[in-house]
């Protein structure tokens, strides 16, 4: 069913994606080098790969409690700050142990958090090296709202096509309802926009909340906000179409 | 314990084991095709005037190229699933393998054209396409990308027949996908990217910015190729993404079967917690191990 709720919550979560990936520590490709500070591939990707992971986790809370708000939303956020917290662990234990280097940002002499001197642990040349503990803790609160994002929109998506007659059935023998499989496409592709929306803004590699690139937040608000509204309109605008949508 | 939670249990040994498998074949198809992250330095190194023999192929980021093989994969198999019905096993396993193989063809023609075309485009700074490294190295990174895309289908279907996620399967197989580039992107690539592409460097230092392009260009004997890059990455990067891509799929699923409702997310918090504090003893460790690299007078 058509609902202006879901859409409000289709927006919500996309700026709540939009500004979960400002908050994760992105190196890019100089990251593989060990010359810049952050988990080394791209922005959209890194942001996609922990806060679909919190789909995943938020698709099962769905089906297993036939709909709770709550539990889909924080089970949403979790999962994805649990992807990315095993995800910079282990390509810090690459940095240590692989390529020898002391985990170390350039953008700050001191941690914000740990306190820890950084500009001494910087090698010639790079921009850091690693996810330091400020970086760690930042791209954990980032992949949470990323997730919690993803997660709202795929609820209010998988609300909204649930009630479309016929969309409970399966297919053969598979167990996914076709609403599950709608909204989970649907919602990979309203993530997709807000990831590329904020990794536009950030514009190569950002550190986390105490880089000075972390000002340009309320801009990519706005374009979320605008994104989400047209792809979430055009997504929920589905059910119109369909036999028995209003 | 709850017989039922057994079972779900050893289904989820097999998908963290699948997942294991996926991330070493994974780091170490990027490390023979050199895609991702490193590719930067290959790509730039003719430029610079370092003419080589590794392979060059960047078809797009991993994170992007993997759901796109996984989709593929997951939708042969279940074309040939639609005929051969999923009653019996080993009918699902061969659906599993004609979705990798078909996969792995994709990803050969794709290997091909981007190692044509990009190293066509460098002509002009003197760097030949060597077909011996095309016709040696191809074969190579399909193999391992079938052995990535098998395991990621495998553990897709072993979710979703034990109803682990309630979502399809070529969009579980999608996102695995995107995940288990991520991992290898993120993880492996430091490897290749950091240590073995700078071997000449001194080691336990970032590679400086202006070195860039400067791409070791000898083996041990005779010229480096990317067979050998794959080789060097299997000691320590290609099982380590194992070990990163493993975890994530084991300890997300791991927290939704042993435990329900909301002590899933108070096992979440905790592990999330965990990590945080063992990140914490291997920044401090790092530190004290390696040292500054300026004395603090200097600054």
């Amino acid at each position: 069913m058509f609902s202006l709720l879901y859409w409000v919550w289709i927006i919500l979560g996309g700026i709540l994606i939009g500004a979960g990936v400002h908050f994760i520590p992105v190196g890019g490709a100089p990251a593989a080098m060990s010359q810049a500070t952050g988990v080394g591939t791209g922005t959209t990707m890194l942001a996609a790969a922990s806060g679909l992971t919190g789909l995943i986790g938020a698709g099962s809370a769905y089906a297993a409690t036939g709909g709770d708000f709550g539990y889909t939303i924080v089970m949403g956020g979790i999962s994805a700050a649990l992807m990315i917290s095993i995800l910079a662990f282990i390509a810090n234990v690459m940095y240590v142990y692989g390529a020898g280097v002391p985990l170390a940002s350039a953008k700050v002499k001191y941690d914000p958090i740990s306190k820890w001197r950084q500009d001494l642990y910087v090698s010639r040349g790079t921009e850091g090296h690693g996810t330091p503990m400020s970086s760690f803790i930042s791209g954990i609160i980032g992949a949470f709202l990323a997730g919690v994002g993803g997660a709202l929109v795929y609820f209010a998506l998988a609300a909204s096509y649930a009630g479309i007659p016929g969309f409970g059935a399966t297919f053969a023998g598979y167990p996914a309802p076709y609403y599950v499989s709608l909204a989970a496409a649907f919602a990979i592709g309203i993530f997709f926009l807000n990831c590329v929306m904020a990794s536009y803004n950030i514009g190569g590699t950002i550190e986390g909340f105490h880089d000075p690139k972390f000002r340009r937040l309320p801009k990519s608000i706005l374009a979320s906000l605008v994104v989400s509204a047209v792809g979430g309109l055009f997504a929920l605008l589905i059910v119109v179409m369909l036999p028995g949508g209003i | 314990m709850d017989p039922q939670m057994m079972v779900e249990l050893g289904a989820l040994t097999l998908v963290g084991a699948a997942a294991l498998i996926a991330g070493v074949a994974e780091d170490l198809e990027s490390d023979v095709g050199s895609q991702s992250n490193p590719n930067s330095q290959v790509q730039l190194a003719p430029q610079m005037g370092y003419l080589h023999r590794l392979y060059n192929k960047a078809i797009s980021g991993e994170p992007a190229s993997y759901p796109f093989y996984a989709a593929i994969g997951a939708s042969t198999a279940l074309a040939v699933l639609s005929i051969t019905g999923n009653s019996s096993l080993i009918g699902v396993f061969f659906a599993l393998v004609a979705g990798a193989f078909v996969t792995s063809l994709i990803h050969g023609v794709y290997a091909t054209t981007s190692y044509m075309g990009r190293l066509a485009s460098q002509s002009r700074f003197g760097q030949p396409i060597y077909m011996d490294v095309l016709r040696t190295h191809t074969p190579v990174l399909m193999a391992h990308g079938f052995v990535a895309n098998f395991s990621v289908l495998l553990l897709t279907w072993v979710i979703i027949a034990q109803h682990f996620s309630p979502f399809p399967f070529v969009v579980l197989a999608f996102i695995w996908g995107i995940a288990l580039g991520g991992v290898g992107s993120a993880v492996g690539d430091v490897h290749l990217g950091t240590d073995r592409y700078y071997q000449d460097r001194p080691y336990g230092s970032g590679v400086n910015a202006a070195h860039s392009g400067s791409v070791v260009r000898k083996a041990e004997s005779g010229l480096r190729n990317s067979i050998d890059c794959a080789w060097f990455c299997s000691k320590f990067g290609g099982p380590l993404t194992g070990l990163g891509f493993g975890l994530v799929v084991y300890l997300h699923f791991w927290k939704e079967v042993v435990v329900t409702g909301w002590w899933s997310v108070l096992a979440g918090v905790i592990i999330v917690v965990i990590f945080i504090i063992m990140n914490t003893y291997l920044e401090r460790y790092s530190r004290q191990r390696y040292g500054t690299y300026k004395a603090e007078a200097e600054e």
